[in-house]
């Protein structure tokens, strides 16, 4: 008997007042005695509904609308509550996408485990912590970890004690729901090696869901595939990678590569040559609405000089926070920039002090003239008409309550001080700029009738309204679905071919930094360990860090490379 | 602990800077008492030097610098001697507020604890079954109670309650007969006499704690720990009450802080409808007779307890949220 049988599924979002939306239409699957299953799909694949619907923690207004969930020999998708809590011990339990929250703030790691061993009495009171001592070596924590906070441990820490807590209901199935998108990516990759050691020593059966078809590649032996709530595909990984059958799969997979390749295409993304600043000069300008009015025409570079950034202790006590340390760079009109590196290598607080926001401890920054470091608020005004910033969440960069005409028209009226109708042609002219036509039926859109990637595009369009010099893209594609990403990529790219806007790519994504840019430097505690020719450097890496940032890609290449050849 | 006395220092300053602001700010008002009452004399003839030196000594208008008189006065707050009521003249004012205090908190504080209990509980039954009768019921009779303003309840319970059917008494806070002693007998007077004020305050303090509580555990029940504990398996109640209710009650506490310190000086309106001998009816009297004396320890008493009442929570906070105690 398999484990799992999932027969003919699906669920429905009923929210009140709302259409009803089919999440999972109709899903038929079935699982083994310690099988690792891959879950992927894009946002609003139904990839999550279906695995929250499998451990039965859909709530409202999401519902089980039809079908059978046959879990062991027993139908658990219509048990009552107490049956359902009682079957989760030894039965199915599931990680959560944000470990960092799925901990109770207020109680210690101990509590958590005493309340597990509390709810399902499998552990007798005495040995409890050390029942939980053995479950925490598992995820290769320490026992200390048992008497702190969850706000006392890092991110990886956190969900490592989540998979720990999940381990101790002694799981035959468990569900990772996206378990590391949220972590750093040496994080991430350390935390998926521990999920494969886990499975492969509990014998558990694993279902991995993620968006990220390469993390899934490398870990699962099979691979499910979810497109707009029905199973579109189920195969085999290797086969999935070598001879994907349906077009979606296939097109998830053309958007995977290695940035370490000699040559690197993403499907929707065409590279150009690279913008003759001198050529948009002042003809270029004077066409474009007057929005350069009064300011120079000519192009200047960004020339970051030895900078440092330290911020004081966070508590007394502590020590002074470098986060930048002496960095130097220059960023050439019309040119291409990444800034790589894990979260905390400094790389936002470069973005921050190129853009004015924070003042740089020592060194200078200067744009053309301009001592950036030194701006008063007025000043300030003036940079940011030709140093605009791209964040990274679409999602929230937007205010809810106002149509994308709304939104554009402020900046355009703040800095290029034109009014009424010429705004609007202004606006328009933006929203082309950007590829969201018909502009008139974008420009009365709200955000949320935008999808991700067309949001990102509006961001970009407030970024452009001053008519900038230089962008700086902390991040841009990575909150959106990678069949969205080539087209804000391609976005970037024709802003920098035919306008010559500079561009500053912050990214921990080192395959779109090899796509759009040309030069990289890659941070580490704040300083530039290794920088040069986007290619070179990531295709002959010499720093170990850089390795390492490599390293942590999956790499479903290597994986099926040497079977493909015996 | 670190954390506790620290907070302590900062009460011991915030204390300080509260009793001299209590100091300056009437010096700083053009005129005196003394002025206002020989200006009141002047009006039916001429005031004699000795009838102005009688009445600033009957007053206590401070002599001498004003560093004496701050050290004076500060020995004088110390010792809890605020000088002498002239609308109760001969009483110390400390004996008036100590007279009226007990009643106050005991009424509007135990009170103001029982809403704010009672108001959780309740807040936290809603949010755990939102969408039943059990949700919407609480909530709408508590938010339709709460729009009532404060003094319009208290006249309606007075005139059914207390007037028209005559279950309770109007006023006062035991029987013209009854002597204060410890007997059961005395505490059941208090209590009868305590019942409507008491009511009022309940009522129109409780859908706001229900309302509060209720909003903020719905929040946290969509909270990753708590789908979580769910996912484990947990109990319903464990997942309720220690997960999402007591995650839930953190910022609701800082409204607690401000109710318990707005006990002393926030009872006014309904202490004098139901003329109650509490702190409320005391600053009434204070103010409308002008009685300065009384006005600035009662004043200076409000600012106490509200600061107390923050410690109170911020020390509570500090137990029940260990992001706080770093």
């Amino acid at each position: 008997m398999s484990l799992l049988e999932i027969q003919d599924l699906s669920v429905v979002y009923e929210p009140r007042g709302a259409v009803p939306t089919h999440a999972v239409k109709h899903a038929n699957l079935t699982l083994e005695q310690g099988e690792f299953v891959g879950l992927v799909g894009e946002s609003g694949s139904g990839k999550s509904t279906l695995g929250f619907a499998v451990t039965r923690l859909a709530k409202a207004p999401a519902r089980i609308s039809a079908g059978r969930i046959v879990f062991d020999g027993t139908d658990i998708a219509h048990l009552d509550a107490e049956e359902l809590r009682v079957q989760r011990r030894g039965g199915f339990a599931m990680v959560l996408q944000s470990g960092m929250n799925a901990l109770n703030p207020v109680r210690t790691i101990a509590h958590h485990f005493g309340d597990i061993f509390a709810a399902h009495g499998h552990v007798p009171k005495g040995r409890r912590r050390q029942r939980a001592v053995e479950l925490l070596d598992k995820v290769q924590l320490p026992s200390t970890v048992l008497d702190r906070y969850p706000g006392e441990l890092s991110g990886g820490m956190r969900q490592r004690v989540s998979i720990a807590l999940a381990l101790s209901l002694e799981p035959r199935l468990m569900v990772f729901d996206e378990p590391t998108t949220a972590l750093d990516v040496l994080v991430q990759h350390a935390v998926m090696d521990t999920i494969r050691e886990l499975q492969a020593a509990e014998g558990f059966t694993a279902v991995l869901i993620s968006h990220d078809l390469g993390v899934v590649l490398e870990s699962a032996e099979r691979v499910v595939v979810m497109h707009d709530g029905e199973i579109v595909e189920d195969g085999a990984s290797r086969q999935i990678f070598s001879a994907p059958a349906h077009p979606y799969t296939q097109m998830l997979l053309s958007h995977y590569a290695d940035p370490r390749a000699e040559v690197v295409e993403l499907p929707g993304f065409e590279r150009k040559a690279p913008a003759a600043a001198a050529t948009r000069g002042a003809e270029d300008g004077a066409a474009r609405t007057g929005a350069r009015e009064g300011r120079a025409a000519a192009h200047d570079a960004i020339v970051v000089d030895h900078v440092s950034k330290v911020y004081p202790p966070p508590r007394r006590g502590e020590k002074a926070v470098t986060a930048v340390d002496d960095v130097s760079f220059r960023l050439e009109p019309g040119a291409a920039m990444a800034l790589v590196g894990q979260s905390g290598s400094g790389k936002s607080t470069i973005a921050k002090m190129v853009t004015g926001v924070e003042r740089p401890t020592s060194g200078t920054v200067t744009f053309g003239d301009l001592r950036v470091d030194r701006l008063r608020r007025r000043q300030l005004k003036t940079l940011h008409a030709d140093v605009q910033m791209v964040f990274q969440d679409p999602y929230s960069a937007l205010n809810p309550l106002h149509t994308v005409e709304y939104t554009l028209t402020r900046p355009v009226e703040n800095f290029t001080g034109l009014k009424g109708e010429a705004a609007r042609e202004r606006v328009l002219e933006l929203l082309e700029t950007v590829g969201l036509t018909p502009v008139e039926q974008y420009a009365a859109k709200l955000p949320h009738q935008l999808s991700g990637g067309q949001r990102q595009r509006v961001v970009v369009a407030r970024a452009l309204a001053s008519d900038p010099q230089v962008l700086i893209a902390d991040e841009p594609v990575s909150m959106l679905d990678v069949s969205l990403r080539a087209g804000v990529l391609s976005l970037l790219e024709d802003l920098r071919a035919d306008l010559g806007v500079s561009l500053l790519y912050i990214t921990h994504d080192l395959l779109s930094a090899r796509v759009v840019t040309d030069q990289i430097m890659v941070l580490h505690h704040g300083k530039v360990v290794e920088s040069g020719g986007t290619t070179q450097v990531l295709r002959f890496p010499e720093d170990a860090y850089t390795t390492q940032l490599l390293d942590a890609i999956p790499q479903p290449a290597r994986r099926f490379s040497d079977g493909a050849a015996s | 602990m670190r954390y506790a006395l620290r907070k302590l220092g900062l009460l011991v300053l915030t204390l300080w800077a509260a009793v001299t602001l209590n100091f300056v700010i009437p010096r700083l008002m053009p005129g005196s008492p003394a002025d206002a009452a020989i200006a009141k004399l002047a009006q039916n003839g001429p005031v004699t030097p000795s009838v102005q030196a009688a009445i600033e000594a009957q007053l206590g208008v401070p002599g001498g610098s004003i560093w004496d008189q701050y050290v004076t006065y500060l020995n004088n707050v110390i010792h809890l001697d605020f000088g002498v009521s002239y609308t109760f003249f001969p009483q110390q004012v400390s004996e008036l507020v100590a007279g009226a205090l007990p009643w106050t908190l005991i009424m509007v504080g135990a009170v103001t604890v029982v809403a704010f209990v009672l108001g959780t509980l309740i807040g936290i039954g809603a949010a755990w079954k939102r969408g039943t009768w059990m949700d919407s019921l609480p909530t709408v009779a508590g938010s339709f109670l709460s729009a009532f303003p404060y003094f319009w309840t208290a006249l309606l319970i007075v005139f059914f309650l207390g007037y028209v059917l005559g279950w309770f008494p109007t006023s006062g806070a035991y029987s013209a007969t009854a002597v204060p002693n410890l007997s059961w007998e005395f505490l059941g007077d208090v209590l009868y006499h305590a019942a409507l004020p008491a009511v009022t305050i309940l009522i129109t303090s409780l859908g706001g704690w229900i309302l509060g509580m209720r909003n903020t555990m719905i929040n946290t029940l969509g909270d990753d720990y708590v789908t979580f504990a769910e996912a484990n398996g947990l109990r319903g109640r464990t997942v309720a009450i220690r997960y999402a209710a007591r995650n839930a009650i953190l910022p609701n506490l800082t409204g607690f802080g401000m109710a318990l310190g707005g006990v002393v000086g926030g009872s006014l309106l309904v202490e004098q409808v139901f003329a109650y001998p509490g702190v409320g009816y005391l600053l009434f009297n204070a103010v409308t007779n002008q009685d300065f004396p009384l006005m600035q320890a009662l004043f200076l008493m409000i600012t106490v307890s509200v600061l107390l009442a923050n410690f109170l929570v911020e020390i509570l906070y500090g137990v029940l949220d260990p992001r706080t105690r770093r």
